[in-house]
């Protein structure tokens, strides 16, 4: 038994999940196919509703 | 991820760790590496309208923070070639060629998945000439042109203008290449190539085929002059995509593709056409769509300003055809359907809003980890249960359950690490 978690996916959703998991003390265990996570987040110059920046 | 074997709360998984050729405990990240590569590629993360190396960055911001070696382009593992270049150059001896992927064995009590969406592919719908027509872009190829660290630094540019400066930049490359050989000539015969070639053509020198070849390369070196002086000539007119029309729905709430609705796209394309008109303010834009679906924490008020405050127009339509003018504009071809009248409209740049597909791969995921997929190829969740898959144990969050937006996505994943977090609770 273990309490590890595989995230698969280091996008918005990944990034957000794996975070809250550590948070809560647990050991996260993520697995992103591309040299660098942030996902298609990343890309996007800003964010509706508030222009404010993706970065 | 290789290989998911067990159930709730025991799973085994085998990932490979691919390798980077480059040691992520001593690269600083300085770039001087990237600096000195000789090899060029287009950029992923631009959506290929700019440019990378072998040795890269995925971008500027990325973490962790660390180059990598694209194998699949690098010279000295393609072309058995001894290039070597970042190797030698650089000071925290980062570089490893021989590094090897690594197969790690982990034991977790849940998975969360997170895979994310695709972009429907709009070169499946012809009549939007996608990949055809240079001036025809999706959304996301759109979002890097406004990006300020994007391949035009925010300008918003036709592609066809970046194509032909492209082109300027190539030839007068290749010119200058083939203006020196004309010069190695000119040394040798002790002769100037325009009047030797008035010889020639005069007939004064007719044998040898040295002589045949400095024509022949003086006649390529006048063609390209003209061509290149033609292309200056007009860059010289280019100006910044002012028109800008956004075509909604491409791929999705249409019978032949994808029958759901990607839910976010008229927010980006009304968010797409304001930061285009923060850009430059002469900038004229146009939604086309059949309703702009605004659903969301100030989205419906989002949607008033952009009509109201920032002078975008919202035509009523659906696009049935874009072709192209004489200077490679896209023309949009639509019934505008509050006067039911049918109309065109010659704009510079024609964005067109794509679905959000499952990501292709995912059958291949669902079938490692055992969870099923709905009919739309997303993971299948229960309404009641919306981050529940179908193995107890295994949670989903974001555009791999369905289409969603940021704040939804970034909600639902808070929730899937609470239900993980559940799962693993009072485990050993």
């Amino acid at each position: 038994m273990s309490k590890d978690i595989l995230v698969i996916g280091g996008g918005i959703a990944g990034m957000q999940a794996s975070l809250d998991l550590a948070d809560m003390g647990l050991q996260v265990h993520m697995v992103e196919k591309l040299p660098c996570i942030g996902g298609k987040m990343a890309q996007l110059d800003k964010t509706f509703p508030t222009n404010d920046c993706a970065m | 991820m290789e290989k998911v074997t067990g159930s709730n709360g025991d799973f085994a998984v085998t990932v490979r760790k691919k390798a980077r050729y480059v040691d992520e405990d001593l690269c600083t990240g300085c770039g001087a590496c990237a600096e000195k590569c000789p090899t060029t590629v287009p950029d992923e993360f631009n959506m290929g309208l700019g440019k990378r190396k072998a040795i890269y960055k995925y971008y500027t911001q990325g973490i962790p923070s660390t180059f990598c070696i694209d194998a699949v382009h690098c010279r000295t593992f393609q072309k058995g070639k001894k290039c070597g270049v970042c190797e030698k150059i650089c000071q925290a001896k980062a570089i490893d060629y021989k590094q090897e992927d690594k197969i790690l064995e982990l034991k977790v009590g849940a998975i969360v998945l997170a895979v994310g969406y695709d972009l429907f592919d709009a070169a499946k719908l012809p009549e939007y000439g996608y990949g055809r027509i240079t001036n025809v872009i999706n959304a996301l190829e759109f979002e890097r042109l406004l990006s300020a660290s994007g391949p035009t630094e925010g300008h918003v540019e036709r592609l066809s203008d970046l194509r032909d400066h492209e082109l300027i930049h190539s030839g007068e490359k290749k010119l200058k290449k083939a203006t020196k050989t004309l010069g190695k000539y000119e040394k040798k015969h002790k002769k100037s190539s325009a009047d030797f070639y008035k010889e020639f053509t005069a007939g004064n020198i007719s044998d040898g085929d040295e002589f045949a070849k400095w024509a022949k390369q003086y006649e390529s070196v006048q063609e390209a002059t003209k061509k290149l002086e033609a292309l200056k000539a007009k860059a010289e007119k280019f100006d910044v995509a002012t028109r800008l029309a956004f075509i909604q729905c491409v791929g999705s709430r249409d019978f032949r593709f994808n029958k759901y609705c990607s839910s976010y796209c008229c927010m980006h394309s009304i968010k797409e056409a304001m930061i285009a008109k923060d850009h430059e303010a002469r900038t004229d834009a146009y939604i086309f769509n059949m309703d702009l679906r605004t659903v969301g924490k100030g989205f419906e008020e989002y949607k008033v300003r952009g009509a109201e405050k920032t002078g975008l127009n919202y035509v009523r339509g659906r696009v049935a055809e874009i072709t192209q003018d004489e200077n490679e504009n896209p023309i949009i071809w639509y019934e505008e359907t509050t006067s039911q009248t049918p109309k065109s409209l010659t704009v510079d740049l024609a964005i067109l809003a794509v679905a959000c597909e499952a990501p292709k791969g995912i059958e291949k995921i669902a079938e490692m980890v055992g969870v099923e997929l709905d009919h739309n190829r997303f993971f299948k969740t229960d309404p009641l249960n919306p981050l529940d898959t179908t193995v107890p144990g295994i949670f989903v969050c974001g555009c791999a359950q369905g289409p969603m937006d940021i704040p939804e996505s970034v909600a639902q994943a808070s929730s899937a690490a609470s239900r993980a977090a559940e799962a693993v609770a009072g485990k050993a």
